[in-house]
């Protein structure tokens, strides 16, 4: 490595990362206001971020919304990856592109659209229709990264597994799933990230008690400065490290990304 | 391959219905909401909504910002994709790793840590007014120069992987090549390597463009109503004013451009690889 290529990633490394270590000593203040660097150390604001009622409903909506879109979207974005890639049915590549529309559209306009002509002439409450946008949103996800997957897994080992009496039903359970596992586990984790910080997708669909915690974070900071946001911005910094890390680990999740 | 095309066709059903009514057919009908009024079909409402100065300044800020940022994004990646790509093995994936991670935190959060920089009360103000460089905090948030340092910050590693993964696939020899020829670094860069990962560099430009021209989350907290963009001028638009004509008209404009620039570059990417040879 020459040195002024160093010195340049040393300094986009701290562009990128370094925002984060100083959010987080400055949820650490001890101050009313947000300000750097702090008044004092204390765990106050983070203890605080425990307390306020609509972050503690939010987070629970968020949690939930996001693992069971993410799981809906794997139970038809599965079948949907694997009859591409092994069926090849007519109009193959017409479906490919329909089930990677929601890539193109942004999110602000999905919302706009559900709310507009699902909630307001369906009937359909708030919360059903932000789990349909947020399954929406994934399912493209779910079945590029599941058809790398299956790309990768030889069909000839399926084919043997039929021909030794295996049924379809029972070779994809017992010779691919076990195959694409991890591609699978890698396809939840970045689906239920990508939908746990979902901002657009979820603006429109929010209402009186019902929101997500990102959504509820901005409402929030609109009309306070005190440090609540940043300590729990660095909770939520620290939780992802811990789930990026940890399915680093097992999967290497990078190869997916 | 199978043959069981009914089996095939059987098992995309749930997922090609559940987008084509739960997400395509309302976002058409949305979208179709801009070639109409009371009068029937026509372009009265994007004729309406490019007569207000305020609407132009939007359209032209998104485009400028969308620009710049993949333009410096571009430069900067470049010369880190290169450093990396120049490190040992395990050193590349923890770099790698460190590009990604930001990926997987929260944009909400990401964004507000220049709230903590930037702010009255922040870091760098504090510097200015503490060093008697000002006198009183300068005003930094809510100015397009925060918007933009907001955006190259979240779209960053979006150009840099996609160089990164092109520059592994450059042949080893062809750099020491040109400079054993007699070429200086820019013509390295200029004639060989960046003809030679014009694919990445589109997927790249790509992913940030795109991603800056329909960024909400940093021009909602770091822009506010101050520095408007497409998309919190959308919503500005709908909760404000129940403006749905707009509305519709800057959904159009945001999907084409998304449209438009995925076509326009992947022709680059391609017309370069033949001049290139």
């Amino acid at each position: 490595m020459r040195l002024s290529g160093q010195i340049l990633l040393a300094a986009v490394l701290v562009f990128l990362i370094g925002p984060f270590v100083l959010i987080c000593v400055a949820g650490l203040s001890a101050g009313e206001t947000l300000a750097f660097p702090p008044q004092g150390l204390s765990l106050r604001w983070v203890a605080r971020v425990f307390e306020v009622e609509s972050f503690r409903t939010t987070f629970a909506i968020s949690i939930t919304l996001g693992i069971g879109a993410t799981l809906l979207a794997l139970l038809i974005g599965v079948p949907a990856a694997y009859a591409l890639d092994r069926y090849n049915p007519p109009g193959a590549g017409l479906i490919r592109n329909i089930l990677s529309t929601p890539i193109i559209v942004p999110g602000i306009i999905v919302g706009l659209s559900l709310l507009r002509y699902l909630v307001i002439p369906m009937g359909i409450g708030i919360l059903p229709a932000l789990f349909i946008g947020h399954t929406a949103l994934l399912i493209p996800y779910a079945v590029r990264i599941v058809s790398g997957s299956l790309t990768n897994l030889r069909v000839d080992i399926e084919e043997a597994a039929v021909m030794l009496g295996a049924s379809r039903m029972q070779a994809f359970f017992k010779v691919v799933m076990p195959n694409i596992r991890n591609g699978i586990m890698a396809a939840f984790i970045i689906g239920f990230i990508t939908s746990f910080n979902q901002v657009p997708v979820s603006l429109f669909l929010t209402g009186p008690g019902v929101s997500t915690l990102p959504i509820d974070m901005m409402a929030y900071m609109e009309f306070n400065y005190d440090p609540s946001i940043a300590a729990l911005s660095g909770l939520l910094a620290l939780m992802s490290l811990a789930i990026v890390l940890l399915a680093e680990k097992l999967l290497g999740l990078s190869r997916y990304v | 391959m199978f043959q069981d095309r009914r089996l095939g066709l059987l098992l995309l059903a749930p997922a090609t219905v559940f987008i084509l009514v739960g997400f395509l057919l309302p976002v058409v009908i949305l979208l179709s909401g801009a070639f109409k009024t009371d009068a029937g079909w026509h372009f009265q409402n994007f004729t309406e909504f490019f007569s207000q100065s305020l609407n132009r300044e939007v359209f032209w800020r998104t485009f400028r910002l969308g620009l710049w940022v993949t333009g410096v994004s571009a430069l900067v990646g470049y010369g880190v994709a290169l450093t990396i790509v120049d490190a040992s093995a395990t050193q590349r994936g923890r770099l790698v790793a460190a590009l990604v991670l930001p990926l997987m935190i929260s944009p909400v959060a990401r964004t507000y840590a220049w709230v903590v920089i930037l702010g009255r009360t922040g870091i760098v103000n504090g510097f200015l007014t503490s060093t008697g460089i000002l006198d009183s905090p300068a005003r930094i948030l809510f100015t397009e120069t925060a918007v933009f340092i907001g955006l190259v910050q979240l779209f960053f590693p979006l150009m840099v992987l996609p160089l990164i993964s092109a520059l592994e696939n450059l042949p080893r020899d062809v750099v020491p090549a040109a400079r054993m020829l007699g070429a200086n670094w820019f013509q390295v860069f200029w004639k060989v390597i960046l003809p030679l990962t014009r694919e990445g560099l589109v997927v790249g430009g790509t992913l940030v463009f795109v991603g800056s021209l329909t960024a909400y989350v940093t021009p909602a907290i770091l822009g506010g109503s101050k520095v408007l963009m497409l998309e919190t001028l959308l919503y500005q638009r709908v909760s404000v004013a129940n403006d749905f004509a707009s509305a519709a008209v800057i959904a159009v404009i945001l999907i084409l451009m998304a449209v438009l620039t995925n076509v326009v570059l992947k022709r680059i990417a391609s017309t370069g690889k033949g001049g290139a040879k």
